[in-house]
């Protein structure tokens, strides 16, 4: 017995010991600093000591990745020794295989970043290095492609921690159609001025195309005026928002507001009137992939410059916009994209040093988003491309399909079926674009999660059947209200509310 | 006697016959919407009667042969591999913790059935395959943290042998002269075919199906394995469906593959584990008796 | 282990020490795999913060459980949970084990494999899969129920994905479905390697085959049958994610029948990807199922200390 007891013991011992080796990993970087560890002052990149930047960004995996790559680091190499490993993430496992890397002090330089993916609980969380002093030191290409208040839109409690990526930074609503049809049925655009007028159109669809539907969601699984058509500023992610991006910074729950209501008796009315799929709720298809198909006829969309183009060319059909509301900039749409650098970073400066370039060197830019030219695609003068003979969006080897993300995308070659002076009306829309009054604002969401938890289970049981009018709203929003208040918005809502009063007080 | 047999066996088989369309038809359904047109899918849904019959979702995998192939290799290693080496472990340990004179078995027993219980959670497991043993991107890390899935097949096994191999068999193999593991080896084993077979056709089917440590441990493309590579498309889509970030983007973030390609893929997957069954089932074989292994 | 030094007792181990080498192994494994992970659980208790690392973090006691009781939906996923459970492991039980049975008794052995087969394909399945291939039978535009079967019988086409009242029935069908090939092939291997030489004794005795069913397949296979209770006891707390989330294609609606802890716990830190709190469900998952356990596992040993798991 002793010696068996004994064994236990060693053993308990070997456990413990590689527990502390555990507990060792995690707090290697414990009180990192967040400035610049190596400083190498020296203009000339070449000077510099090699080291591998790692990128980290949600996408599917790509054949010629290492290729591009490859390409990537000959240009890199020149300009600052520096190489990059790519490591694109599949985006369903975007967060929880970051929070494992980030755990595991594994080594990451370059980090996407979103608030739509926590970038206030990262920051809270101590994941991310503080960026003004390197922005300072190496990001004159940063700076020139942003404006200040861009570049401060993901700033918290006054310091910034990711950069946002270059690209449309506002946003307007409305609903794109078939144009075809539109012609057909002689549907007067000019007569659509706000959802009411919509009713008209709708019938005629349904009248005259039995096997069409007049209104789908874009996103699968979500109500038509989902990312559609939005009349505030969500303020990080919702339930607590600014209507009509003002309301003298007064923060209310969305779901109790007259205007809700009104949306939704709208939406129950299309609903019953058959203008929407009896599925909506559950339905797995893309909008676009409906309208593509020729069973629907309509969608709300988010817009931009060229919507209309866009979405032609995604559903193969051509599309016509109608914009029914004013295009706003909020600190959501800014910080959508960003770029941020981990504590796990070896070598902040570097990492700085990578992303500057991805604002601004053309060539680094363009090889990053669309691959090697002549074999991912082909100029055909010197700012538009297509696809080399032979290659489409189906076969070719490199495309992750979010130029957006990847730095400046006004560096960007046009493709030859969109307009080449995308980039100059995007810049002309960013800078026209009304400006959020809480245009700035980061929620923090530490504080009221136990009751974030119970709301977005409330959330998943109603919203979706509400906003697609397959729940009666008479009956169901006092329901919906009411769980809502006993699973503690209200405590979100003041919460955020003082984060907002703090928050403006250090804007004057 | 011999007409009372017959109408027991035409009951038993067709109960069995009613019950096997039950689970055959769902398979039949997903295989021939893998075949339908794209444009009557989403007009008409799926259906077992399609309108249109099309290749173009397997002619859409075609193209990614190279990638898929390669899965296929990634796949059919880790379960070779692991399913040879998981038996190994898991019968060794099973047949001590089932014999009733081992001093402590009880003890033993309770330390791997509490593993089933209590876990340390997804970061610590983690933080030891990443950190103390260096898996990350690795061919082990989609073998070895799957080697006992959850201690299950240990206490089923151990419960096995405990049931079927009679103590005075292995007595009297002692008596003989054999020592432990040649009693192990040499009796017990052929006496445990059934179960043998059993726990290796689950853990194959284990690994052939695991995406999950491919999910954590893997960002190196290279080492996807098939159920990986068809997960990450089949929980993308589900993830853009329920997120509110997907929304907020003007593109759709993901390449989504049309329904045709995702039941493509569903069947790939499964059609080489039905052609890899009958082996096992070979070793499902009645009156494998102590008699016979004594005789 | 085998070169220990001799001493008063050392015999009786030194007898056993091929069977200690035998397990060292998987013991060895199981600390790894299992046993090390284990400090993790402090996770639950901590405000986890990347740059102070799992035990530098700063301990917050309880408040990472709070959002799994602060909630009037506690209580209905609890019930869910545990009804769902009890439910599934009783029919999984029965239906499995019989049709276990009833494929020993076929006589034409490729009939017999051609049935094993068979049944195991819903298990190959994915869960996501499955979710498409149910909503293609009860989809209200295109579902197969509503739009060949349901007015065949003359009934009013039903809205399946806004009824909840359906749910526990078609829920059910699914797992069942889905997971009785493969309990029903472990049942048979333990059916397989009973000893032929009982039925030919009973046989002989003009015993109906009912009968011998059930005084010596059951009776015989009473362990096998105590050690798969046992385990799905343990995760009684637990649910099949997918069959939960997928198969009911998260709609709202049917919340309240389909909401399991696991399904509340992936909706609410979705978004919020805490690894604190998603620690603490995972804690007080397998807390309960552990107390559980240890209750049945006294019980049976009370009544048979052969067939209790310790």
């Amino acid at each position: 017995m002793n010696k068996k007891s004994k064994m236990m013991q060693s053993g308990l011992a070997l456990i413990v010991a590689l527990g502390m080796l555990l507990a060792g990993c995690g707090a290697k970087n414990e009180g990192g600093a967040t400035d610049s560890k190596t400083s190498p002052t020296t203009k000339n990149g070449k000077d510099l000591a090699p080291y591998e930047v790692t990128m980290a960004f949600f996408g599917s995996e790509q054949k010629d990745l290492q290729a591009v790559q490859d390409e990537m680091n000959k240009i890199l190499k020149e300009k600052i020794n520096t190489t990059v490993k790519l490591t694109p993430i599949s985006i369903s496992a975007w967060q929880q295989q970051t929070n494992l890397m980030l755990a595991g002090n594994e080594k990451i330089d370059l980090m996407f970043t979103s608030a739509g993916f926590n970038y206030g609980t990262q920051v809270a969380k101590g994941q991310l290095v503080q960026l003004d002093d390197l922005v300072e030191k190496y990001g004159s290409g940063i700076k020139k492609a942003l404006e200040p208040y861009q570049l401060s839109a993901a700033k918290i409690n006054g310091k910034s921690y990711a950069i946002p990526a270059v690209k449309d930074m506002a946003s307007d609503y409305g609903i794109l159609m078939r144009k075809d049809l539109v012609d057909k049925y002689k549907i007067d655009l000019s007569k659509i001025k706000s959802i009411n007028d919509l009713d008209a159109v709708f019938q005629t669809i349904k009248d005259n195309e039995p096997n069409m539907v007049p209104l789908v969601a874009k996103n699968p699984g979500t109500g038509p005026f989902y990312a559609g058509y939005v009349l505030y500023d969500s303020l990080s992610g919702g339930i607590g928002v600014l209507p009509d991006y003002d309301n003298n910074m007064k923060v209310v729950n969305w779901y109790e507001t007259a205007q809700y209501a009104d949306q939704l008796n709208v939406l129950r009315k299309w609903y019953q009137s058959g203008y929407l799929l009896k599925d909506a709720s559950t339905s797995k298809q893309d909008g676009r992939e409906l309208v593509k198909n020729g069973k629907a006829f309509a969608y709300f969309s988010n817009l931009k410059p060229d919507s209309d183009v866009e979405a032609s060319r995604k559903s193969g059909k051509e599309m016509t916009v109608v914009r029914l509301t004013p295009a706003y900039a909020t600190t959501d749409m800014i910080t959508s994209m960003m770029w941020s650098v981990p504590k796990n970073s070896e070598d902040p400066d570097r990492a700085m040093m990578v992303l500057n370039l991805l604002y601004s060197d053309k060539q680094l830019y363009n090889l990053f988003a669309w691959g090697i030219e002549g074999k991912h695609y082909v100029k055909k003068s010197e700012n538009v491309i297509d696809y080399p003979a032979g290659v489409d969006i189906t076969n070719t080897g490199y495309n992750f399909g979010t130029p957006y993300m990847f730095g400046n995308q006004f560096l960007s070659y046009t493709w030859s079926t969109g307009d080449p002076d995308i980039w100059k009306k995007t810049d002309q829309f960013n800078k026209g674009a009304k400006k959020s009054k809480a245009l700035g604002f980061i929620f923090d969401v530490e504080k009221v999660k136990t009751e974030m938890a119970a709301v977005n289970n409330v959330l998943t049981e109603y919203v979706v059947g509400l906003e697609t009018g397959t729940l009666d709203p008479a009956e169901n929003l006092p329901k919906f209200i009411a769980k809502l208040k006993s699973a503690g918005i209200d405590n979100i809502i003041s919460e955020k509310q003082k984060q907002l009063d703090e928050w403006a007080k250090t804007q004057k | 006697m011999k007409t009372k047999y017959s109408i027991w066996q035409w009951f038993v088989n067709i109960i069995l016959l009613v019950i096997g369309v039950f689970c055959i038809l769902p398979f039949i359904l997903l295989f021939i919407s893998s075949v339908t047109d794209e444009q009557s899918i989403v007009r008409n849904g799926y259906s077992f009667f399609p309108e249109a019959y099309s290749l173009s979702a397997y002619r859409y995998l075609w193209h990614d042969a190279e990638r898929i192939f390669r899965a296929y290799g990634i796949t059919i290693v880790i379960t070779v591999i692991g399913t040879v080496v998981s038996l190994i472990i898991t019968s060794l340990l099973a047949y001590p913790l089932s014999r009733k004179d081992m001093p402590m078995n009880k003890f033993w027993s309770f330390f791997v059935f509490f593993t089933m219980l209590i876990n340390g959670g997804l970061v610590p497991t983690y933080l030891v395959y990443t950190q103390l043993f260096d898996f990350k991107n690795t061919l082990l890390a989609l073998i070895v943290p799957g080697l006992l899935t959850n201690a299950f097949y240990v206490m089923l096994m151990r419960t096995f042998f405990a049931t079927s191999i009679p103590a005075p068999v292995i007595e009297s193999a002692k008596m003989d002269g054999a020592g432990e593991f040649k009693t192990f080896v040499q009796i017990v084993l052929p006496l445990s075919l059934p179960i043998l077979a059993t726990v290796g056709l689950f853990q194959t089917i284990h690994y052939w199906n695991d995406w999950f440590n491919g999910m954590i441990y893997v960002t190196d493309s290279k080492l996807f394995s098939l159920q990986n590579l068809l997960n990450r498309i089949l929980l993308d889509i589900q993830f853009l469906t329920s997120s509110n970030f997907a929304g907020n983007q003007s593109d759709s973030v993901a390449n989504i593959p049309t329904e045709t390609v995702r039941m493509a893929m569903a069947v790939v997957g499964i059609i080489p584990i039905l052609i890899a069954y009958p082996f096992f089932q070979k070793f499902f074989v009645k009156g494998l008796t102590i008699g016979a292994v004594k005789g | 282990m085998t070169t220990i030094p001799a001493g008063k007792r050392i015999g009786k181990y030194r007898k056993y020490s091929a069977l200690f080498l035998m397990m060292l192994p998987g013991i060895l494994y199981i600390v790894i795999n299992n046993y090390l992970p284990m400090f993790g659980v402090v996770i639950a208790f901590k405000d986890f913060n990347y740059s102070k690392g799992i035990f530098g973090s700063d301990w917050i006691g309880f408040e990472n459980f709070e959002y799994l009781f602060k909630t009037e939906d506690a209580l209905l996923i609890t019930r869910n949970t545990i009804l769902y459970n009890v439910v599934f492991i009783f029919l999984n039980l029965v239906i499995a084990l019989g049709v276990a049975i009833l494929l020993n008794e076929v006589k034409k052995r490729f009939l017999s494999q051609l049935y094993q087969s068979v049944i195991l394909l819903p298990y190959l399945i994915s869960m996501v899969i499955v979710g498409y291939l149910v909503f293609a039978m009860l989809s209200l535009e295109t579902g197969f129920v509503n739009n060949t079967i349901l007015p065949m019988l003359g009934i009013q086409e039903i809205s399946w994905y806004s009824e909840s009242k359906y749910w526990p029935y078609i829920l059910t069908l699914v797992h069942i479905w889905k997971s009785a090939g493969y309990l029903c092939v472990i049942y048979l291997a333990a059916i397989i390697g009973i000893d032929p030489e009982y039925y030919e004794a009973a046989t002989i005795d003009g015993a109906s085959k009912w009968q011998q069913i059930k005084s010596i397949t059951i009776p015989l296979i009473i362990p096998v049958i105590t050690v798969m209770t046992l385990l799905q006891i343990g995760r009684i707390f637990y649910s099949d994610f997918g069959l939960f989330y997928q198969v009911p294609l998260n709609a709202g609606a049917l919340q309240s029948t389909t909401n399991v802890i696991d399904t509340y716990v992936y909706r609410a830190l979705m978004t919020l990807g805490d690894v604190g709190m998603s620690s603490a469900a995972g804690l007080y998952q397998s807390f309960v199922g552990f107390v559980l356990v240890l209750l049945s596992n006294y019980i049976v040993r009370k009544k048979n200390s052969d067939n209790a798991l310790f």
